[in-house]
């Protein structure tokens, strides 16, 4: 018999690495590397590699189950979907179709995701939305606001062409690991690397110069650097003349942020913040590289535009090797909301207040009027459930019971639904509080597109068959719409992206026949047009082309250090795990290596309390309290201590305080203390 | 041919480990390790030119063949000697000796494939070149960047 090798996306991070699942008999027996992928060139992370270990799992859900008391009894498709259509039916009628709320997926293609919000819209909900509202809704805001496009402007490979990298709140050496070999090259080929993170990681081993801040003061940090760049006359002003408005105001708003004065702030020396500035300002072609350290924020907004900001006065964007970089935590959060998987935008980012937008997709769906937005952000959704202002919730793939913070309030908010669909692989925390589990299929058993974080456009294909009776996420949601008397045409995911092509500017040229190796990176308005990897080299899709700077204050975290709760928390990542864990902690080969749940402490803080390495201790906010085993390390700063959000517990923790405009949760800056648990 | 470990770029992120333990039924060869909170070294066979795990072998299993350190597992008695007598602590006993094949039949050993970082190569010539150019940097700009 022979093997076949099947292309197809990874299914972790945004970085979007490619591989081969070999085939024999109908089964995955295992993996080959990719050496012509534009992006990972053959590599893998360790999660990469492990991504079989839960394709194969014996947790994954196999059939439709409904709720019987505290347990599930499994059902057919069919008695699944009446359930589902009377559920729904019921809720719609007491209270209407914004009564209904659904959670897309940013684990799941292009194509399930348009689907979802189509028919979610076709309902009437204006309620949807996916949990890139936890990851990097302050992107989407802050730099459509400044820049008038939230995506990557460069694409990944153009990082090593960059000759001073600055990477702020990103720990990309452990959540996007290939990405770590374009800073490499860059640095290799003489550029400056700058690291700004209130940890010490394996990304700032890279670094030439590491700025250790205090959790939540990263506005106060760029403000500083702004000020450093405006003060030395390294501005570029013909860039700002020729592109920008708003430069005045940022002058204005910065004039006080001096060096010793951000220092005292931010805890990073003045001297430091000077070279950070200097490099970054006068280096021929300098990139900002940020994740979920600046977005995670009651200021994600504020952090995102004064990243801009810098880039702008700087003329740091439209060229190899500069931009400005937001790396997207899951293989297609980006397409999730290019896709209107978001409760403000329908697809191609039209906003969904706007009556042309209501119009134009009115039109294309053939409907005589659709929900008009914004809609109930994910968190929003959670309140609302607990409320009762929303009755029943349809939840792709996502896992807010573990992943929203202050998770108590969140199962209890599910709990009291109605209705609560989950379409999952496995019974996550989630499912378990479902009232009917539909079973999807994991990347390599269904085909469709994936966008990674540069927004390369990427086609992964069908290696295996989904398991018993699964089946493919695109299959469910039209069936699902079946049952509700709404045709979403064929669940076919070229015919999907055929539909795209018509309905989203952007992907106008990104057909299934031209999806090849390597993809396409959008926009791409025809099908001639060869993609865009760098946006902005000529002018900004704003008003008269010039892009917003935005002046921006900076606003200590919601909460602080007190007597009660001395320290502050703060969560991310580990190289092994993925978010909340219901993949990696199946892994074996992942899990052998990072078992528990942890979390860092100095020494300094570590000793009176009495805690030495490996003490089972426990942590408390005002929200709750968590088990964990204590690291003594100088990773962190005295004062701070660090808990990574894969198991189950962290987010028992985390504060509720959003940021004010894209309703992220501040799941970085939170007050805690920590006790001996005997 | 043995793989060479570049650790100005290691980033500690054990896809080595996750990948060599795949393509080799669960049992790796390769092994990271933390060293304080600043840097992290996969430590892997070097294919010793007088590999002492092939002197201690009195079967004849382990062997040199040109230039790898080369396992005949039918040879093997399971008796650990080399396990002993390794002084990288890189090749272990369990029932049979364990150690790096360089992933024979396979265009390259996959731990130097997968690497994020291309912190492991099998070109010692690119390393030794990066080295230089980083010497040659650090002169030229007198250590500031």
């Amino acid at each position: 018999m022979t093997k076949v090798l099947v292309p197809t996306v990874c299914p972790y991070c945004g970085a979007g690495c490619g591989f081969f699942v070999s085939v024999e008999r109908g089964k995955a027996v295992g993996m080959e590397y990719m050496p012509g992928h534009p992006v990972s060139e053959g590599a893998l992370c360790s999660k990469g590699n492990a991504a079989l270990e839960f394709l194969r799992h014996q947790d994954r859900l196999t059939t439709p189950l409904r709720r019987r008391g505290e347990g599930f009894v499994r059902i057919s498709w069919e008695e699944a979907l009446g359930l589902i259509a009377r559920g729904l039916g019921d809720v719609i009628r007491r209270n209407g179709p914004g009564g209904v709320a659904f959670l897309a997926s940013s684990k799941c293609t292009n194509e399930e995701n348009y689907l979802l919000q189509k028919l979610a819209r076709l309902l009437g909900t204006p309620h949807v939305d996916n949990c890139a509202r936890l990851c990097h809704a302050p992107s989407v805001v802050g730099l459509n606001r400044t820049l008038g496009a939230a995506g990557m402007t460069n694409p990944i490979p153009d990082i090593g062409s960059s000759k001073c990298i600055f990477i702020i709140g990103s720990n990309l050496a452990e959540n996007h690991p290939v990405i770590a070999r374009w800073v490499h090259r860059a640095h290799e080929d003489g550029a400056v690397v700058i690291v700004a993170d209130p940890r010490e990681t394996p990304t700032t081993w890279m670094a030439d110069l590491f700025l250790q801040l205090t959790p939540g003061t990263d506005v106060a940090l760029l403000s500083g650097m702004a000020h450093v760049i405006i003060a030395e006359g390294l501005i570029d002003g013909d860039y700002i003349a020729r592109n920008t408005r708003g430069f005045e105001a940022l002058r204005e708003s910065v004039r006080s942020s001096s060096p010793e004065r951000i220092s005292e702030i931010t805890g990073v020396p003045p001297d430091d913040i000077v070279r950070a500035a200097r490099a970054y300002a006068s280096s021929p072609a300098s990139s900002i590289l940020y994740s979920m350290g600046i977005t995670q924020h009651s200021t994600g907004t504020d952090n995102v535009q004064a990243i801009s900001n810098l880039a702008l006065i700087t003329g740091h964007l439209g060229r190899p090797g500069t931009g400005v970089m937001p790396l997207r935590g899951q293989n297609n959060v980006q397409g999730a909301c290019d896709m209107g998987a978001l409760a403000e935008f329908y697809p191609g980012y039209g906003r969904s207040d706007d009556p042309e937008t209501i119009r134009r997709f009115s039109s294309a769906w053939g409907v005589p009027a659709l929900p008009k937005g914004p809609g109930l952000t994910a968190t929003e959704m959670i309140c609302a459930a607990a409320s009762g202002d929303i009755r029943a919730m349809y939840i792709l793939g996502e896992d807010p019971a573990n992943s929203d913070p202050c998770s108590q309030k969140v199962h209890q908010a599910l709990e009291d639904l109605d209705l609560l669909v989950v379409q999952d692989i496995f019974m996550t925390a989630t499912a378990r509080l479902a009232d009917v589990v539909l079973p999807g299929a994991v990347w390599a058993e269904k085909e469709g597109s994936f966008t990674n974080t540069e927004r390369r456009v990427q086609w992964s294909s069908k290696a295996v068959d989904p398991p018993g009776e699964a089946l493919s996420d695109l299959e469910i949601i039209a069936a699902v719409g079946r049952s509700l008397g709404i045709d979403l045409g064929s669940p076919d995911a070229a015919s999907v992206l055929a539909e795209i092509n018509r309905t989203v500017p952007q992907y106008a040229g990104i057909t299934r026949e031209r999806l090849g190796e390597g993809g396409l990176i959008w926009p791409c308005p025809d099908p001639h047009h060869p993609g865009t990897p760098i946006l902005h080299s000529a002018g900004f899709k704003l008003a008269d082309g010039r892009a917003s700077i935005v002046p921006v204050r900076y606003r200590p975290a919601a909460e602080g250090p007190g007597r009660e709760y001395p320290l502050l928390l703060t969560t991310g990542r580990v190289a092994v795990h993925h978010n909340a864990g219901s993949m990696t902690r199946r892994s074996p080969s992942l899990l052998r290596r990072e078992p528990d749940l942890f979390v860092e402490i100095n020494p300094a803080d570590a000793f009176p309390l009495r805690i030495a390495g490996g003490d089972p201790v426990l942590v408390e906010t005002p929200r709750g309290g968590a088990e964990a085993l204590a690291r003594l390390t100088d990773r962190v700063k005295r004062g701070v201590v660090f808990m990574p959000f894969h198991f189950p517990g962290t987010n028992r923790l985390t504060s509720e305080a959003t940021d004010p405009e894209a309703r992220i949760p501040e799941f970085k800056v939170s007050a805690c203390r920590i006790v001996r648990r005997d | 041919m043995a793989v060479y470990v570049d650790i100005r770029r290691c980033i500690g992120c054990r896809s080595c480990e996750v990948a060599c333990e795949r393509v080799h039924g669960g049992r790796g060869h390769v092994h990271v390790h933390f060293v304080g909170d600043s840097a992290s070294v996969p430590i892997l066979c070097h294919h010793c030119e007088e590999a002492s795990c092939a002197a201690a072998c009195f079967s004849g299993a382990l062997h040199k063949e040109g230039s790898r350190t080369a396992f005949e597992v039918e040879k093997c008695t399971g008796c650990g000697l080399c396990s002993l007598a390794c002084p990288f602590g890189v090749v272990w006993t369990e029932k049979i000796a364990h150690k790096c094949d360089l992933c024979e039949g396979r265009a390259e050993p996959t731990c130097v494939t997968t690497c994020p970082a291309n912190a492991l190569t099998t070109d010692f010539d690119l390393l030794s070149h990066r080295a230089r150019s980083r010497a040659a940097r650090a002169v030229a700009t007198g250590g500031r960047r």
